[in-house]
């Protein structure tokens, strides 16, 4: 009988999240065109107009990589020439994105349910009673406005999402090999996923059944990353079958990493690059990719105990210091927060950070409007506006890691608990 | 530094800290307002400067004159016997003009709905294709038929010919001149910078004929015969944006410096320099900026980033029309000269008289300042909410630190003995309110779209039925709130921040888009700084009730129409008109960013809080 309720609660959740998205998608029915063409949810290497065009010239025989615009991987043209036109038949494309948001907040209650944030193998927090119900979670990813602009504007980064929670949630129940499967699939899709690899392999050991109970952790993590390079080499070659050449490799990662396209984004390399000397440029490629690298063995090291809150604490670094970033990224980190509601209390600037992304929010467009339409702006304005948002991200970040470590430390030290501490 | 960051956690702790932001957000406030008050003064306002140096205002000899004035006569004549005609009859007529002056002419026609009523019509324009250029650069010239008050614009209209078959006979423009007649002042400038974008609705005429990207335009509203004795020039756009200042400039350059003929701005037509005079003119700027509304032909320019203004000639004096066509040719050979679209010169300033002007770095604290009062009070109030009783603090300051109880706290193996204010972690339940604050701004889709989408008779009728609503509707939401969730002082706490952050967060995006609207709307709204439930204080709750009521939309609204003798339902027809074809935005700020602020404000004053004891002091 409860299993039947709790189910019932869970499609109430899903459902009104679906309706939400139908009702915008056909109430307002230029609404998936405005937002399709805003610079905050479609990125150069995830916009669907962009993939519209890769499709056009797929479907036509011609390498979907001339003309420079495409630059998404070679399996989503397979998976959208599926579809009909989405031009001509819009809800299919529209059905498709709703039901990788479900897929994606189903995942995400699996994690939740696992408990995996409140307590890891290695450690418990005191705290981990108090936590939301994984429906609350669900609902708080799927009716965030973020997720549901994302999904309205329907940017392929939904499938990275996608593909990184279930390999999250494939990690917890110890799947190991469909872990790095769809692990696979995200870094294929976007690349820097590939960066989650060193905490999602840790969380996968933590986790591994019992019958690998025995399997030392070297020879676990080697085994993993075998089967990831397999598996990687496995996509590419498919891809390069599908399109015909290796052509895509330049187009897709290529453009992640060398950043040829300098359309504005959320972000902050776009200006950065800018601005920047030719001379300069390759080394300071160098310098924000190293910068962007650099954050995941510090922190696996760092937070050995609780691998999912690398995960999550990566995702927001992702969002902010990304080549691309945009606010599909940030609505993925605020989805994983709210597995850590019992750090909450810890957290000291978090109505600050809030407010500074939402006064960015809405600042951005605003902004954006008087650079490029009204003309009376200029680029700086809308710079200067990413960079507030990506200050309140990193306020919001470190104050998360900053409340974890504290969470911590209090387990070793409790006579501590509740003293102002300082950082140093 | 280690003592410096000690002492900030020391003022942390203090409660006198706490006792702060009030105060300073109030300062904000009168700071706000004094701000803009001192704005006139000579110290803090600018005189206006030709930034853009290709222009060269009033450089040139014009020549408009002698033989053109018969010209003139004659097309005055024509005009004259066209009055009363058809749209179609008069355009025919207009066609044969244009065609005479060797121009290329095409005629659009558009049909626009809005409160139940068609506004339908014909423009003509005719291209005069510039013997320097490529046809990559056009500026505009307007006469409308019928001017914003519905005059026939005669002199206007015979002058836009005249100068038509004037400029035709120069070899030295270099961009394309467009002279546009619209059917009248309000649709059909609009129709036709629309189409001339490929932006245009549908029961709009694609254009058939299309010059280069437009550069500025200038339009004629000269709806008199007689002789004039200044120009006053209007230059508010849509939602508030404004020409680039170097055109303003440019005419008030020319007028003045070249021809000897004054310039007045917003109405004042007798300014005497004086701090007064000042002060209405810019006050009378911000009002009309701040509405948002179309105030010529012009005003449907200025969202394409055309720069745009109306020359209205005025009074009773010896300038004749020949002037009022030399100060446009003289015009336009300065915007002629223009290399690239006019950049260098202020977009947003507030103006003083023609020949003062404050720019956004001066002027923008004062709104901003309102707005982030709102966002001072909510961080306080968010702070304050989940601070411990105020018993408990006293306790331990007045006792110290020692005798504060202590509870024995245990983590595995280890005990310890710990303050027990300090391990009391007052969690905040802000669901409730931010559901609340939230559906009270989704709420407000409701009168927006009623207001819109409304046939004119009944306008007035729905304004009356909905203002009568708006003051039972908080009571009734308080009484359900009350009923159904019982909201503690803490949830009442948490509804106001989450609403003055919101509000706070609104205007100071709008102050950067609109700044007078962002500024007159946080200005009726700065007492809800200060509402909060006065359980047991039925004489405060009343008259704060009705205070409220006084700021309340439809009450501004109603003293505005009254104040200026306009009928209800006039306004708003005009206010769904420029929805409807303006692209008009005020609607929006009204409906969805300050009735939903006023109504959590009186749902705070009908509210009772469970708990008593704990609510705020301010």
């Amino acid at each position: 009988m409860s299993t039947f309720t709790i189910d019932r609660r869970k499609a109430a959740v899903f459902g009104a999240a679906a309706a939400v998205r139908l009702l915008l998608f056909t109430a307002f029915p230029g609404l998936p065109e405005l937002l399709t063409a805003r610079v905050e949810i479609s990125t150069p290497v995830t916009s669907f107009k962009r993939l519209q065009e890769g499709l056009f010239l797929y479907n036509h025989n011609v390498s979907p990589y001339d003309g420079g615009v495409y630059h998404q991987a070679p399996i989503l043209l397979s998976l959208f020439s599926l579809l009909p036109n989405s031009t001509t038949y819009p809800s299919f494309t529209y059905l498709l994105y709703i039901v990788i948001d479900v897929l994606s907040a189903n995942a995400l209650m699996k994690i939740s349910e696992s408990g995996e944030a409140g307590s890891s193998k290695l450690y418990t927090s005191p705290r981990k009673d108090k936590k939301w119900t994984s429906y609350a979670i669900a609902a708080a990813f799927l009716f965030n406005p973020f997720t549901i602009a994302t999904c309205i504007g329907r940017p392929t980064s939904v499938f990275t999402t996608c593909a990184i929670l279930h390999a999250v949630s494939a990690a917890i129940a110890g799947q190991s090999f469909t872990s790095m499967f769809t692990l696979a699939i995200a870094s294929y899709l976007s690349m820097y996923p590939l960066l989650l690899f060193p905490p999602l392999v840790l969380l996968c050991y933590d986790r591994r059944s019992s019958k690998q109970q025995d399997s030392s952790v070297y020879n676990f993590v080697a085994k993993n990353a075998a089967s990831m390079v397999g598996l990687l080499y496995l996509l590419a070659q498919m891809s390069s079958t599908i399109t015909g050449s290796w052509e895509f490799m330049r187009s897709t990662y290529g453009v992640q990493l060398l950043l040829p396209d300098l359309t504005p984004n959320v972000g902050l390399w776009w200006y950065f690059f800018i601005e920047m000397f030719d001379s300069f440029r390759n080394f300071f490629l160098g310098v924000f990719w190293i910068h962007l690298s650099s954050y995941v063995g510090g922190l696996t090291i760092r937070l050995r105990r609780q691998p999912l809150f690398v995960i999550t604490t990566l995702l927001g670094i992702f969002a902010i210091f990304k080549p691309y970033p945009s606010i599909s990224d940030t609505s993925f980190f605020l989805a994983m927060l709210p597995l850590y509601r019992h750090v909450f209390p810890l957290m000291r600037y978090t109505f600050l950070a809030l407010s500074t992304i939402l006064y960015a929010t809405l600042l951005g467009p605003a902004f954006y409007y008087l650079w490029i339409y009204a003309g009376s702006g200029n680029a700086n304005f809308f710079y200067a506006i990413t960079l507030v948002w990506s200050l309140g991200l990193s306020i919001l970040v470190a104050d998360a890691l900053f409340a974890v470590l504290r969470d911590e430390w209090e387990v070793e030290r409790p006579e501590m608990r509740g003293k102002e501490i300082r950082q140093v | 530094m280690s003592g410096l960051l000690s002492s900030g956690a020391l003022l942390r702790r203090d409660p006198r800290l706490l006792k702060v932001p009030p105060y300073l957000s109030f300062l904000c406030i009168v700071i706000g307002v004094a701000w803009l008050l001192v704005l006139p003064l000579d110290n803090y306002s600018r005189k206006t400067y030709i930034s853009e140096n290709a222009l060269l205002p009033g450089q040139v000899h014009t020549y408009f004159a002698g033989s053109d004035q018969n010209v003139f006569r004659g097309y005055k004549k024509e005009v004259d016997a066209l009055e009363g005609k058809g749209n179609t009859e008069v355009n025919d007529k207009l066609e044969e003009f244009f065609k005479a002056s060797g121009l290329k002419v095409a005629r659009q026609k558009y049909e626009y709905k809005s409160a139940g009523e068609t506004y339908s019509g014909e423009n003509i324009y005719a291209i005069l294709h510039a013997p320097r250029g490529d046809a990559e650069e056009a500026i505009v010239l307007v006469g409308a038929w019928t001017n914003v008050e519905g005059e026939l614009n005669k002199s206007g209209v015979a002058l836009v010919l005249t100068l038509a078959r004037y400029f035709k006979r120069w070899s030295l423009w270099s961009k394309d001149i467009i002279f546009l007649i619209t059917a009248d002042s309000r649709a059909g400038p609009q129709a036709w910078v629309d189409a001339y974008h490929d932006t245009h609705q549908k029961g709009i005429q694609s254009l058939p004929v299309k010059s280069g990207a437009l550069q500025g335009a200038v339009v004629i509203d000269y709806p008199f015969d007689h002789r004039f004795e200044s120009i006053h020039i209007v230059y508010d756009g849509i939602n508030g944006q404004l020409p680039n200042l170097d055109l303003l400039n440019t005419v008030v350059a020319i007028a003045s410096g070249q021809m000897g003929i004054g310039a007045s701005l917003q109405k004042m037509w007798r300014h005497t320099d004086t701090y007064k005079d000042r002060l209405t003119t810019m006050l009378r700027g911000m009002l009309n900026q701040g509405l948002g509304h179309a105030s010529g032909p012009h005003s449907s320019f200025i969202p394409y980033h055309v720069d745009a203004i109306t020359l209205q000639p005025y009074g009773e004096g010896w300038q004749d029309e020949m002037a009022m066509g030399r100060v446009i040719e003289s015009t336009f050979r300065s915007l002629n000269n223009l290399l690239e679209h006019l950049h260098q010169s202020f977009f947003f300033y507030l103006l003083m008289q023609s020949s003062r002007f404050v720019s956004i770095g001066t002027y923008l604290p004062s709104a901003m300042l309102v707005a982030i009062n709102f966002t001072i009070m909510a961080i306080f109030l968010w702070v304050k909410s989940a601070s411990p009783p105020a018993t408990a603090g006293k306790v331990a300051s007045a006792t110290g630190e020692k005798s504060a109880p202590l509870m024995l706290v245990q983590e595995g193996d280890a005990k310890a003995l710990v303050p027990e204010i300090f391990a009391e972690e007052k969690e905040r339940d802000f669901f409730l309110p931010l559901a609340v604050v939230v559906g009270s701004h989704f709420l407000g889709v409701l009168p927006l779209y009623l207001f819109n989408h409304t046939p004119e008779i009944m306008l007035p009728a729905v304004f009356f039925i909905f203002a009568v609503m708006n003051f039972v509707f908080p009571f009734l939401a308080s009484t359900v709130l009350t009923r159904s969730f019982a909201p503690t002082s803490q949830q009442y706490q948490l509804i106001k921040a989450f609403s003055l952050l919101f509000l706070g967060m609104f205007l100071s995006t709008l102050a950067t888009l609109n700044f007078s609207l962002a500024f007159l709307v946080g200005l009726l709204s700065a007492p809800l700084t200060y509402i909060r439930s006065y359980p047991g204080r039925p004489i405060t709750t009343v008259f704060f009730i009705g205070l409220l009521s006084l700021l309340a939309p439809t009450t501004v609204f109603l003293a505005g129409t009254t104040y200026w003798n306009l009928g209800i339902g006039e306004v708003l027809k005009e206010a769904a008109f420029g929805w409807d074809v303006w692209g008009m935005n005020t609607q929006v700020v009204v409906w969805c960013v300050w009735w939903p602020a006023w109504v959590v404000g009186m749902i705070q004053l009908a509210g009772k809080p469970k708990d008593e004891g704990g609510s705020i002091k301010i």
